[in-house]
């Protein structure tokens, strides 16, 4: 009988088996070399975000037991809140993470407004200008694909991709074959080297002893510069006018059982000036409070927020987070919005 | 459930053990058809009673066209029986696409009509196996085989979890053997099997989602944006991704099934090396092509009415090959162009070159003229809009960008062309051969060394929700 290493017959069980190991044999030692690599170069594995691990939580709004904490928002909330510490302190309540870096939530809130079974208390971290009309798209695509892509399926895979991630360098797509790929035809640079790390209940830790505070910061001041003043501004009525509309959302929230607290969330240093000097506090949060049936939260109102340690003028240390957590619900609870 | 999720990687482990596990055919074939149930129920649990029902209707029925001796009653049972099922793929398919069109047409005469968003979600894989189940009637109408008595074996061969949302189309002849003698894993079916597996993931995960989709969405998405060099690159990416998107299932599939001792048709033989857009037909989604050939443009009369019923029926098989894939007059665009080069194929071939001897540069001429048409056909297929077809296609043809954007071209498109010309020479180096056979007859280390290499890219192309392309339609 030919051998199938020198003829053109079909391969008999034996050499299966021997391609096999050396298929498993190749691809683990390369994989193992590759993660060496980038591991001596100080990166380290980490969960990254998705559409999907929002989804996970995006399950877990419905509970008859305890009362959903819905935390919606952007980067501000999802990187300063101690998610065990919150259960910890309010363990009538759920606390379920859906804010979204860099993403503003009216999206969701609208979603979980038109959800029926939904009966929850939502935390909405939004200032005056992530709740202009423009910015209310910003989390569709989560919803959406939750409404039509999210099953059993990629649950468990997602699960799966969690150890994955959790374990190995390079399940970071920065890493990948394509992308390295790329580098090496442009000649780029190593892949960006984060200063955080992401959960499985999507908060998250800022560690900014591992990065340029200075640089960071100078770049939130001109990205907020670029978005604020180059371009007109919605005067206070064409700004408030659409969010009836948000209140609607409010109201069939509350019908249900409900609650919605709208909260705007420290900032410091230049950014809390550029804030203050666009959407000025008293022509826009202020009227809005005055007209919705939410409850709303200001900062500012809060000594202890107000004065909350913010390396890059917008978020906290995680070394910071548990005192931010407990001064956030000291303040729900004494104004009468959340229970111990 | 995706072959390309870790969930599939999980549940083909579990059912290729319970599978072998299985003693009696009867109860291997039963876990079969759970497994297959539940493939299709990890998308959307609810669907599952549309599959079930349909599939238990066209059973029943065909054995009703096959007890009927009046050919007007079986004609009857027929016709009932395409009526539900391209009723069910129409309602689903359809209905959105009908009644835009009927508002369009209402706004032309002046009475204004907004249709209701009717918010309909197509059932995944419908088209595929609404397909079976049509040619599994039709052939019993046609009297080419006798209905199967038992529902178990005829749902197992509509929902067999390899092939159920994304093909290839099976016919039943094709399947019936292989469901009623027994079978399990065998080592070679499970060496080429899992082999099949590692490079159809392979396709999909590291060229079609890490290398071409960036490249095709970046232009897709933005297409005012692009230069011409921008536009061409994008095109070809796109057509690089839709051949590893689509034959990457294809090639999962046939794994798949081969591990567990089945064998399913092959729908992929490099069609971006075919010479002609007849050689294209017959090596893109064969067992589609097969299909309409068969079933549709065969009894509108093929070639049998003369050269001008011949066009028409060309040019119609392939116009409903394009509404097929989708419900938008781009699709019908890129089915009118195949037509069209169908058409005027045959028309050259048998005028002016009915005599001419091609040499080996003519045919490889012709190949490549064949692929650019259909590379500029993917353009209507991708784009969502006739608006955005028509500005891509000015974009493709603008020659006063192609210089200037040219330089300006980023790696991921530099790549992506790198990647297309690669995946080009290899379907003319494979034209003539079979990948399963090439597969099996690879010296044993290189086949690992291949595959290891491979399987390495795969781990290291990280996704996280990657549709194929093809669960659309």
């Amino acid at each position: 009988m030919p051998s199938s290493t020198s003829s053109s017959e079909p391969a008999r069980g034996g050499h299966w088996l021997l391609s096999g190991v050396v298929t498993l044999l190749v691809a683990a030692g390369l994989t193992l070399a590759v993660e060496r690599y980038w591991r001596g170069k100080d990166y380290r594995p980490g969960l990254l975000d998705s559409p999907q691990l929002w989804s996970i939580q995006r399950d877990r709004v419905y509970d008859d037991e305890r009362i959903p904490l819905v935390l919606l928002g952007a980067s501000r909330i999802e990187f300063s809140v101690d998610m065990p510490l919150l259960a910890q302190l309010l363990p009538r309540y759920k606390p379920v993470m859906l804010a979204i870096n860099a993403h503003n939530p009216l999206a969701t809130l609208r979603d979980l407004a038109y959800d029926e079974k939904f009966k929850g208390v939502i935390l909405c971290d939004v200032d005056a200008r992530g709740m202009t009309r423009r910015y209310w798209e910003m989390q569709a695509a989560h919803n959406t694909y939750y409404r039509t892509q999210w099953n059993l399926s990629w649950r468990v895979h997602r699960l799966l991709l969690n150890v994955w991630q959790r374990h190995a360098v390079v399940a970071n797509p920065d890493f990948g074959a394509a992308a390295t790929a790329k580098r090496w035809l442009s000649n780029g640079p190593a892949p960006f080297k984060g200063y955080h790390v992401f959960r499985r209940d999507r908060s998250g830790d800022i560690h900014f002893d591992q990065t340029d505070v200075k640089a960071l910061t100078a770049h939130f001041e001109q990205d907020l510069n670029n978005s604020l003043f180059t371009k007109a501004l919605e005067t206070p009525e064409e700004w408030l006018a659409p969010l009836a509309e948000v209140n609607d959302w409010v109201r069939r929230i509350q019908q249900r059982g409900g609650k919605v607290i709208f909260y705007e969330t420290p900032t410091a240093g230049t950014l809390r000036k550029m804030a203050q000097m666009s959407y000025p506090r008293s022509l826009y949060w202020d009227r809005f409070a005055a007209t919705t049936p939410a409850a709303t939260l200001h900062y500012a109102d809060v000594p202890a927020l107000e004065a909350a340690p913010l390396p890059d003028q917008s978020h906290s240390d995680y070394r910071d987070k548990p005192q931010y957590t407990r001064d956030l619900v000291d303040a729900l609870v004494q104004r009468g919005l959340l229970e111990r | 459930m995706q072959f390309d999720s870790f969930t599939f990687l999980l549940f083909f482990a579990i059912v290729l053990l319970v599978y072998n596990a299985v003693g009696a055919w009867s109860w291997r074939k039963n876990v079969l058809l759970v497994a297959s149930y539940a493939f299709y129920a990890a998308w959307n649990p609810p669907f599952l009673l549309l599959l079930a029902g349909s599939t238990t209707l066209d059973w029943w029925i065909a054995r009703r066209i096959d007890a009927q001796e009046d050919p007007r009653r079986r004609r009857t049972w027929l016709v009932l029986t395409l009526l539900l099922n391209f009723g069910v793929l129409g309602y689903f398919k359809y209905s959105g696409f009908l009644l835009d069109n009927l508002a369009q047409l209402l706004a032309v005469v002046g009475i204004t009509y907004k249709p209701p968003p009717l918010g309909i979600i197509l059932p995944i894989g419908i088209s595929f196996y609404t397909f079976h189940s049509v040619s599994y009637c039709i052939d019993v109408y046609r009297r080419k085989f006798a209905p199967t008595g038992n529902w178990r074996d005829y749902a197992l061969y509509v929902a067999f979890f390899p092939q159920l949302v994304a093909g290839p189309i099976v016919r039943w002849t094709q399947m019936r053997d292989q469901i009623e003698t027994a079978r399990r894993s065998t080592v070679e079916g499970l060496g080429l099997g899992l082999s099949l597996l590692v490079i159809g993931l392979f396709q999909k995960v590291a060229l079609a989602d890490a290398v071409f989709a960036p490249v095709a969405d970046a232009l897709f998405k933005t297409p005012t944006e692009a230069g011409t060099a921008d536009a061409w690159i994008g095109l070809l990416a796109f057509s690089g991704q839709i051949f590893c998107d689509f034959a990457g299932y294809s090639t999962c599939a046939i794994g798949a099934a081969l591990a567990l001792g089945f064998s399913l048709p092959i729908n992929f033989r490099s069609p971006y090396a075919a010479i002609g857009f007849s050689d294209f037909w017959r090596r893109w989604h064969i067992s589609l092509s097969s299909w309409l050939r068969d079933y549709l443009y065969v009894s509108l009369g093929g070639n049998r009415g003369g050269r001008w019923r011949t066009y028409r029926n060309l040019m119609l098989t392939m116009l409903i090959g394009g509404l097929w894939h989708g419900a938008a007059w781009t699709f019908v665009i890129w089915g009118g162009l195949h037509g069209l080069f169908l058409a005027l194929e045959r028309a050259l071939r048998e005028t002016w070159f009915a005599r001419y001897d091609d040499g080996a540069l003519a045919r490889f001429a012709y190949g490549m003229v064949t692929l650019l048409g259909a590379v500029y056909a993917w353009l209507w297929f991708r784009a969502g809009s006739l608006q955005t077809g028509w500005e891509l296609h000015h974009r493709l043809f603008s020659p006063f960008g192609a210089i200037a954007d040219a330089l300006t071209t980023r790696p991921a498109q530099h790549l992506a062309l790198l990647v297309f010309v690669a995946v080009v020479a290899v379907q003319w180096l494979m034209r003539e051969r079979d990948l399963q056979r090439v597969v099996a007859t690879l010296p044993a280390v290189v086949r690992g060394v291949v595959l290891g290499l491979m399987l390495w890219i795969i781990l290291l192309s990280p996704g996280d929700n990657h549709a194929f392309i093809y669960f659309q339609f």
